[in-house]
């Protein structure tokens, strides 16, 4: 943790392959989130690549193992759905090789910034399986339909403009700047912020995915008349 | 047929296009009275077959300045009720306001924004309802509520996510800074950006062909050939 800004590194260089599909246990991830003075968590990888994605030896053995492969999932995706659903920003910084599993912790982020080299795919189904930690749902959500089918089922990898140009990414930044971009939005994002102020943007943010307009926009009346009568007290105090 | 006349705003119709000016320069605030006056004209406007097209603008240098606090704190002090610190019902009023921006979004007529120097806040909510943005190269776009420690809630961050996307919505409402055209532009929430000189004499006559040779769904794929 670097001021108020968290960061999470997968580091198993030099690909960052994820042993398991739960990269972090959720228990340590909900302590390390618990911390009061958390406003964002910038998400990378250390070296050259963001992570290739699962392990596929791991996970092949752990079928073959009778592991318990969908509880292994499931915890996966618990960890990906608490990171989405946070009340403060996650920002991928994206270098290098993002793919498969990596690809769906990128997605599970709210901003995705990617260096001019870096490189994406869901190669799943070249292998016979499918993106299964919630990355077709995401993906879809992310870049609509149409081109979540194609990218998917094609199993191709595609470069940091073809991303952007599909808005899988917000943004492309030179290498050498990935990081510095990275910290300096957040920190724009974040410094000057109350936390009740960022928490209360989150939730709308997640209204406006889940919820249908009405509702949406409802809750966002509701939201700001909140924040509007905690100024107002705050004001009026001496 | 007489049109309302109103205060803070103007609303005028000539050969089948509505206009509808926010008429308190320099900064078009959006008062309390304003919104009322707004939401009697979108009542007027709505289902009035006299009305092919609609285009929304500010008078003098810019669109506005967006809502003003001070009255809407007021508001919302002694409208609002609040259960164990949470509110549980807003002032009927701030409803009311945003139906009336989803009303506009919902008219079966063409509504466009023509945009001349700043538009924020729920000046730049209200835009985001209409069906075409067009901007003048001035233009300065915003949504700075999280700067006064709220955040836009007219549907800013319901319609913008849909726009412009999640992370940008994101990162937009929580920096609260100021944008450009050419920044509007290139993250596709304004359709085109024209001279402000040109801007609406550009808006009126993209609403005549609209009005006159379209309808609204093939208006998109209009909007590209017309301004090619």
């Amino acid at each position: 943790m670097r001021d108020d800004i968290g960061v999470i590194t997968l580091d198993n260089p030099p690909e960052n392959y994820l042993a398991d599909p739960d990269f972090i246990p959720l228990e340590i991830l909900r302590k390390w989130t618990s911390a009061d003075s958390l406003k964002g968590i910038i998400i990378h990888g250390a070296g050259k690549h963001f992570s290739a994605g699962g392990n596929l030896e791991n996970l092949f053995a752990m079928i073959h193992g009778k592991e318990d492969l969908m509880a292994r999932m499931k915890a996966g995706k618990a960890v990906l759905d608490y990171l989405e659903n946070l009340n403060i920003p996650v920002i991928a910084a994206i270098q290098g090789v993002c793919f498969g599993g990596g690809l769906e912790i990128a997605l599970a982020a709210h901003i995705r910034i990617c260096s001019e080299n870096a490189l994406f795919a869901f190669p799943e189904i070249n292998h016979g399986i499918i993106p299964g930690l919630g990355g077709t749902v995401r993906s879809a959500q992310q870049i609509g339909h149409r081109k979540s089918l194609n990218f998917i089922m094609a199993g191709d990898m595609i470069n940091a403009g073809e991303a952007l140009a599909m808005d899988l990414v917000d943004y492309v930044v030179p290498k050498s700047k990935l990081l510095d971009f990275t910290y300096t939005m957040m920190q724009k994002m974040t410094q000057d912020r109350p936390l009740p102020v960022i928490h209360a943007v989150m939730e709308a943010l997640r209204n406006a995915k889940t919820l249908p307009i009405n509702e949406a926009m409802q809750e966002e009346t509701r939201l700001f008349c909140e924040l509007a009568l905690a100024e107002s007290s705050r004001k009026n105090e001496p | 047929m007489t049109l309302p006349s109103f205060t803070t705003l103007e609303l005028t119709l000539a050969d089948g296009i509505g206009q509808l000016v926010l008429n308190q320069p320099p900064s078009n605030m959006m008062t309390l009275e304003f919104f009322r006056e707004f939401r009697e004209a979108v009542d007027f406007i709505e289902g009035n077959p006299e009305f092919g097209a609609l285009v929304i603008s500010g008078n003098g240098r810019h669109f506005s300045a967006g809502a003003e606090l001070k009255s809407l704190h007021d508001e919302i002090r002694t409208g609002s009720v609040v259960v164990d610190g949470r509110v549980t019902e807003v002032p009927e009023l701030l409803i009311r306001n945003f139906q009336a921006f989803l009303k506009i979004e919902k008219f079966q007529i063409p509504v466009i924004t023509a945009i001349r120097g700043v538009c924020l806040g729920s000046a730049l909510e209200l835009t985001l309802f209409s069906h075409f943005r067009f901007c003048g190269e001035d233009a300065i776009f915003g949504l700075p509520e999280v700067s006064f420690n709220l955040l836009p809630g007219l549907g800013g961050i319901k319609k913008m996510s849909s726009i412009v996307g999640t992370g940008r919505t994101l990162e937009l409402v929580l920096k609260s800074n100021t944008f450009s055209a050419a920044e509007a532009y290139e993250m596709k929430l304004v359709h085109a950006i024209l001279p402000r000189r040109e801007l609406m004499t550009a808006s009126i006559g993209f609403a005549r062909s609209v009005m006159e040779n379209y309808h609204l769904e093939k208006a998109g794929l209009y909007l590209k050939k017309y301004f090619a």
